[in-house]
């Protein structure tokens, strides 16, 4: 085989690859953007054509004006939850991955076989809420936040867990030394190396807590416990011929993950292979 | 003072007895390096006196205090270790006052102790460095002033210069007994390059299997090993050592005569054999020879004289400086 056959077989995949990637990622969303823009009747009939009239900010006004505001008090509820959850994880995740590490004992190999099983074992939806109901926390954005944790834990501790194992155990020895005590270990020398990871379990973390349907549909009934994604939901029910608010919708509760994502995309890929390699 | 006395001490990992007993003492002031084949326990028994390991039984005291159970801050030691472990996210001056800062030192004490140290070891310009656009010696000086700054009554060294390549090495053999002699602290350091050990040392500890094989002087190890292994250890190239019915026919078990002292001529001479191999190092050759009723035979001798290879010669044994070993 040629030099110049090669290259032109590499360029013909590449396209190749290119369009496939457009059909399966760009050409829903260019449906969703050229719908969120039609009247509602142009809407209705879900094709791919131009709209006949440009309603662009006449939708976005409705849709957020709509059940008296009720996009703008999801975003917050969506925000203050993963917020919430995300700094509990961070901090326990780091913590237990570390303890788990660092100090293998039969209590810590029980443990970590109870977060693999936390990974393993689906969730059982019934059981939790009765749990809920018991310690008056369902229906509670606390309540929920606490549902968040319990089901990111087992990955984050597994991610915290592998990247401490790259730390040199001498730095922690060489803090004892110093006069360190075992939380200034943590605190002062291995949670600032951990810096890597935290990007990576911060933003995976965040887009799937903040884009969760089915959990807040299942644990956080109630008109003021309304979500980012339940307010979809709300659309279509309520207005089951206007699609063209419902994609609108969808455009909008999409912006946050995509802009953690355009900005923190090269921190993940780092988190995510850092430790793979002696670097 | 801080004379350390370690008495009867055993490391025992479950059923595997690492260190068998260790009763030794090493003065105030003394540089004392404990040296001895990989898993001979050299490391173990550092790590016990630092208490990062904590030891089966037996007592350890430093300067007079039984610190046995006492943590390793509180023994009055400072470490330096074989990859450095300095804090990458620190500066230079954040790494070597780490401790001090943790000992809630004011700003203003914690920068003149650093700065002096960093003095002390030519570290001046590099304060504001991280640890990863420094050199290796550079990363070893300030590994050695986070041990300083914390003015320690003993610096223990865990191989410390396994890392840095041949020059480096000897250059930093030599500021390390600079600094020993500045200081006067009680150092113990651990290595397996006896060319270290003999350099540095005060008092050489020479360690097999987790136990004692020999203490003393660079030279009286040299000069009377007490056993075939320390005699094999001690000395470069390694002592010529022969068993069996080589060693029967000399009256012992094990004979053992150095390259340095033996003799080459073309002449008549104790054992005949054959050149196997020369190595030129400029002032000195060394001469593997086959001998058909000992083995192989090695020889130093000097730099200008030159054999070929498959040459007979005659090799004879300075019989003041051979070693007769029973048992």
């Amino acid at each position: 085989m040629t030099d110049r056959s090669l290259t032109a077989r590499n360029y013909a995949m590449g396209v190749v690859a290119l369009l496939l990637a457009f059909v399966v990622f760009i050409v829903p969303f260019l449906f969703v953007a050229i719908n969120a823009m039609k009247t509602a009747p142009d809407a209705a009939q879900l094709d791919f054509s131009l709209p006949e009239r440009w309603v662009f900010w006449e939708n976005v006004v409705t849709t957020v004006q709509t059940r008296d505001y009720a996009l703008l008090l999801a975003y917050w509820n969506s925000t203050l939850i993963t917020v919430c959850a995300i700094t509990i994880l961070v901090i326990f995740g780091a913590m237990v991955g570390f303890v788990i590490q660092r100090r293998p004992s039969p209590v810590s190999r029980f443990v970590y076989v109870l977060i693999l099983s936390g990974l393993m074992i689906p969730p059982a939806v019934v059981p939790t809420i009765w749990v809920l109901q018991g310690i008056n926390l369902f229906k509670t954005l606390q309540g929920m936040i606490l549902i968040q944790v319990a089901y990111g834990l087992g990955f984050t501790v597994l991610l915290f867990r592998a990247f401490i194992a790259t730390i040199p155990r001498e730095l922690d020895e060489a803090a004892i030394i110093d006069g360190a005590k075992p939380w200034q270990v943590f605190f002062r020398v291995v949670l600032p190396l951990l810096k890597p990871v935290t990007v990576t379990v911060i933003v995976v973390q965040s887009i799937s807590i903040f884009n969760d349907f089915t959990h807040p549909l299942y644990y956080l009934p109630g008109r003021d416990n309304v979500t980012v994604q339940l307010t979809l939901y709300n659309f279509q029910s309520q207005f089951a011929s206007q699609n063209n608010l419902l994609f609108m919708n969808i455009l909008l509760i999409t912006i946050p993950p995509l802009i953690v994502f355009v900005f923190f995309n090269r921190q993940i890929v780092a988190g995510m292979t850092s430790g793979a390699v002696k670097g | 003072m801080a004379r350390v006395v370690l008495r009867n001490l055993r490391k025992s990992f479950g059923a595997l007895e690492v260190i068998k007993g260790v009763d030794l003492e090493i003065e105030d002031g003394e540089f004392c390096v404990f040296v001895g084949p990989s898993g001979c326990g050299k490391s173990t028994l550092l790590r016990m006196i630092s208490g990062l390991e904590p030891h089966t039984s037996g007592a350890i005291e430093i300067g007079g205090r039984d610190v046995s159970g006492a943590e390793p801050s509180e023994r009055g030691i400072a470490m330096v270790f074989q990859n450095y472990a300095l804090y990458p996210h620190l500066t230079v001056r954040e790494n070597i006052g780490f401790g001090l800062s943790l000992a809630r030192v004011p700003k203003e004490e914690r920068n003149r102790k650093v700065d002096a140290v960093a003095e002390v070891l030519q570290l001046g310009p590099y304060l504001d460095r991280k640890p990863k656009a420094l050199s290796g010696g550079q990363r070893q000086r300030v590994a050695i002033g986070r041990a300083i700054v914390r003015d320690p009554e003993v610096f223990l060294f865990d191989e410390p210069l396994s890392n840095l390549d041949a020059a480096l090495r000897s250059q930093m053999r030599i500021e390390l007994t600079e600094l020993h002699e500045r200081l006067g602290s009680t150092m113990v350091y651990v290595t397996h390059d006896q060319v270290e050990a003999m350099t540095m040392a005060d008092k050489i500890v020479v360690l097999n299997g987790g136990r004692i094989e020999q203490v003393g002087t660079p030279m009286e190890l040299y000069e009377s090993p007490a056993t075939p292994f320390v005699a094999g250890f001690i000395g470069s190239p390694q002592m010529n050592l022969f068993e069996g019915g080589a060693a029967r026919t000399m009256g012992c078990d094990v004979y053992g005569i150095r390259p340095e002292h033996l003799t080459i001529s073309d002449g008549a001479g104790q054992w005949v054999g054959r050149v196997r191999h020369v190595e030129r190092l400029g002032a000195d050759t060394i001469v593997h020879l086959d001998v058909p009723d000992l083995g192989p035979l090695v020889a130093r001798v000097d730099g200008g004289l030159t054999y070929a290879i498959g040459q007979q010669v005659h090799a004879s044994p300075d019989p003041e400086r051979a070693f007769k070993y029973r048992g």
